[in-house]
């Protein structure tokens, strides 16, 4: 037969081409008896799995045979190179068996027929039909040019192919496979969720950045947590910290802490200053990690969903403190959050945090120049303008994060939010219990890097 | 100004807002019947049977004008226009009016818009007074509130609106809102309902925010992500049909549920965003706003810097409304059927 030829010469010049395929994958190649060369070991994979075998087969054998091609020489002529389709074909067929190439050994006795084999009458018939397709492909075609052989023939042989899914198994179940969403899932979107929730949290950049928060957690900053079971396992609550560093990481460790040691692994989320919303990228990315501008309305919201909350009443009052007043903590605003758990009838955990005023110090506050790039103030640490954005990097000081006892108000009904003696009071005593446990800790404290 | 926003909201907890009322002679009049709100609005009415008679009101007739729907040729920007609507009015007996005549997108012709949409509402208030019509709907958006970092994730009913007032289309739409709120002081025995809608994108609509989803390149504020909501154009037509046939004074944001930032709103649309410095898009979109190129003047850079989104429970509350679609299902209908429209399998034109 004239079709037995170019076969072997295509192969003769893809076989230098690809000698590892060959040796990794020898399995396959005793599999499918048409001596497929090139399967690799993700398609050998896909197919062990059952799903979309046929596929996989003629998706590998369709590639292997472009480059082959391509990698032929120029003087195979186009008529030859159709020729070549069809015997490549035929062996899947179950024509193939003496096209085995001699130097692939056959020593498994357990593959002993093609994986779709049919009576021979049949395809010998749909050989015959698909050549006269190709024959009038060609002559219709594009003008024979020798130089640019791979279009026809790949052509010819999604046809051959389509054919034959017709036949064989359908891949009915292709869409749910992994591969399927990988290949042609949603480019741009791979990386995020499509909805964020209602304040912008998005959980699959969180999940990606995960790792590196929970690297700052406990390498890091190798943060102690004490009395975090003070903390309810569900229902509204508010968690009232001491607030600190000038890049304001704090709230984003205590987040990781609850992920991590809370016995309920209780997401919380935290109350930002209103700055951050002012700056670029610092602003979106706190706002996909979990921060939540602060005001009432949102914290009223959070709550109601009887959400975990952390305020930072100090708010910016506490990261502009100099290192000279640091563990001191600085006057609690109006008392917001003092009216919020009233009127939302939520139990206050104060919590004091020791260590995170030493990852950035602020020696002296810019304030001077500050509002042409929308900060409060320009920090001056000892490394930060002297050695540009990596003086922000904050040192590795050892953080403990210890709760108290919660302060109930549930002698307080929610009008007592109005009277506004009674939230003066209230949150002087919370602000006097963070005080005693700031102070508490940090003289208990033997070194400021290893706690 | 305070005092001017406080339209009381019947939401007292025994009676049913929804309370379907007796079947009574309603007759609707709908100004800007022509618009895309106007046009589906009157066919979303003309296919059912509580209001008796429709007047559309508009420089041109609306398509979807059938047996019940009156067209009256009428332009609000004319000095006559309250005369006329008076007239008509009396004539006709309405005593609902639906006032949809307002500019989807910005415009260069801001003294146009002046006339239109300030002037205009005054014109049409002022003949709501000499007839008896007791009952205003109105169109309004959420975009009024503004775009501030200092807004709260969502801006209930009660927020100030604090868009820019220089911009003449956020500005007179706030005027007019203004005076209708005057209109619809209690104690006179009107019902004036207000829906702030979100921006609203659809397969058939068109405004600024759907042609400036539309770009192969959208421009976006660099280190910025706000967040949007994008109101499906069919629940916004449902959210008017609803005021037109209930009873709900006060004022009514219309949101769907969700919110999309705008960097992954700009990917499901299938777009490419393009994050620009603000100091530099600021003064492009100036330039290309004056060149008529930008579908909107460079202050309207806040909303892709800044989050101004409403929360619509208020509506659901009292009105009784539910969006059909999320944030997100809006925007995809919205971009499959502007896809096709890309590949010319559709052909007819948005609204």
């Amino acid at each position: 037969m004239k079709k037995e030829k170019p076969p072997k010469r295509a192969r003769a010049v893809s076989k230098p081409a690809h000698p590892k395929a060959r040796a990794a994958a020898p399995d396959s190649l005793q599999r499918s008896a048409g001596a497929r060369a090139n399967h690799t070991p993700a398609a050998r994979k896909r197919r062990k799995r059952g799903a979309g075998a046929e596929e996989s087969e003629t998706a590998a054998g369709t590639s292997e045979l472009e480059s082959a091609l391509s990698a032929s020489d120029s003087a195979v002529s186009l008529a030859l190179d159709d020729d070549d389709t069809l015997a490549e074909e035929a062996p899947e067929l179950g024509l193939g068996s003496r096209m085995v190439p001699p130097h692939i050994g056959w020593s498994d006795p357990l593959e002993t027929a093609p994986p779709s084999a049919r009576p021979h009458g049949d395809v010998a018939e749909q050989i015959r039909a698909l050549e006269a397709r190709l024959d009038g492909l060609i002559r219709s075609g594009a003008a024979v040019k020798a130089p640019e052989p791979a279009v026809p023939p790949t052509e010819a042989l999604k046809l051959v192919h389509q054919e034959r899914e017709v036949v064989a198994a359908p891949a009915d179940n292709l869409a749910e496979s992994p591969y399927f969403e990988q290949q042609w899932g949603r480019q741009g979107l791979r990386n995020r969720s499509e909805e964020v929730d209602d304040f912008g949290l998005d959980p699959a950049f969180e999940n990606r950045f995960r790792p590196v928060s929970e690297f700052l957690y406990r390498r890091y900053f190798r943060i102690k947590t004490e009395g975090i079971a003070h903390v309810p396992s569900s229902g509204r609550c508010i968690i009232v910290a001491n607030h600190s560093g000038t890049l304001p990481l704090d709230g984003l460790m205590l987040r990781t802490a609850f992920r991590l040691e809370h016995a309920a692994a209780r997401e919380l989320r935290w109350l930002a200053e209103d700055f951050l919303f002012y700056l670029p990228f610092a602003g979106v990315f706190m706002n996909r990690v979990g921060a939540v501008r602060a005001c009432q309305e949102n914290a009223e919201r959070l709550l109601g969903k009887d959400g975990l909350l952390a305020v930072f009443p100090e708010g910016v009052q506490g990261i502009r403190k100099l290192f000279s007043e640091r563990y001191q903590l600085q006057r609690f605003g109006r008392g917001g959050y003092i009216r919020l758990a009233l009127r939302m009838q939520a139990p206050i955990v104060p919590c004091a945090i020791v260590g995170a005023e030493e990852t950035n110090p602020l020696l002296y506050r810019l304030e001077y120049l500050a509002g042409l790039v929308g900060l409060p103030y320009i920090p001056v640490t000892p490394t930060f303008p002297l050695l540009g954005p990596l003086g922000l990097v904050p040192a590795p000081s050892r953080w403990t994060i210890r709760f108290g006892e919660p302060v109930s108000l549930d002698g307080y009904g929610p009008q007592a939010a109005e009277d506004h003696v009674l939230v003066g009071r209230l949150s002087e005593r919370v602000r006097g219990a963070i005080q005693a446990m700031l102070d508490n800790g940090v003289r208990e404290r033997k070194s400021i890097w290893f706690g | 100004m305070s005092d001017e926003r406080t339209l009381e909201h019947s939401a007292t907890p025994g009676s049913s807002p929804l309370a379907a009322r007796a079947p009574r002679k309603q007759i609707v009049a709908v100004t800007g019947a022509a618009s895309f709100l106007g046009t589906n609005l009157i066919g979303v009415l003309e296919s059912e049977a509580q209001p008796q008679r429709i007047l559309a009101l508009d420089t041109k007739p609306p398509a979807t004008a059938g047996a019940k729907t009156r067209v009256y040729e009428l332009n609000l920007t004319s000095a006559a226009a309250e005369e006329r609507l008076a007239e008509v009015f009396a004539a006709e007996e309405v005593d609902t009016v639906v006032h949809l005549a307002f500019l989807p997108s910005p415009t260069h012709a801001s003294g146009y818009s002046h006339e239109l949409e300030s002037v205009g509402t005054m014109h049409l208030l002022n003949a709501c007074r000499r007839t008896r019509v007791k009952k205003l709907v109105m169109w309004s958006q959420t975009l009024l509130y503004g775009a501030h970092p200092t807004n709260p994730n969502f801006l209930s009913e009660k927020h100030p609106l604090r868009a820019r007032r220089t911009e003449s289309f956020l500005a007179d739409k706030i005027e007019a809102e203004n005076e209708a709120l005057r209109f619809g002081k209690p104690g006179q025995g009107r019902t004036v309902t207000i829906l702030r809608t979100a921006p609203i994108v659809g397969p058939t609509v068109d405004n600024f925010v759907t042609r400036y989803l539309s770009h192969r390149l959208v421009p976006t504020v660099l280190g910025f992500d706000p967040l949007w909501q994008f109101l499906h154009e069919a629940d916004a037509i449902a959210a008017f049909r609803l005021a037109v046939v209930r009873d709900a004074p006060g004022v009514f944001n219309i949101t769907p549920d969700g919110v999309l930032p705008l960097g992954t709103a700009i990917r499901l649309a299938g777009r490419q965003a393009l994050p620009l410095p603000r100091a530099l898009a600021g003064s492009m979109a100036g330039a290309l706003w004056v060149a008529q190129v930008a579908e909107a003047p460079p202050s309207f850079f806040d909303y892709l810097q800044y989050v101004c989104v409403a929360d619509g429970s208020l509506a659901h509350k009292v009105m009784g409304f539910r969006p059909l679609y999320t944030s997100r299902e809006a925007l995809i209908d919205f971009a499959n059927a502007q896809h096709l429209r890309e590949v010319k399998l559709l052909s007819e034109t948005p609204a």
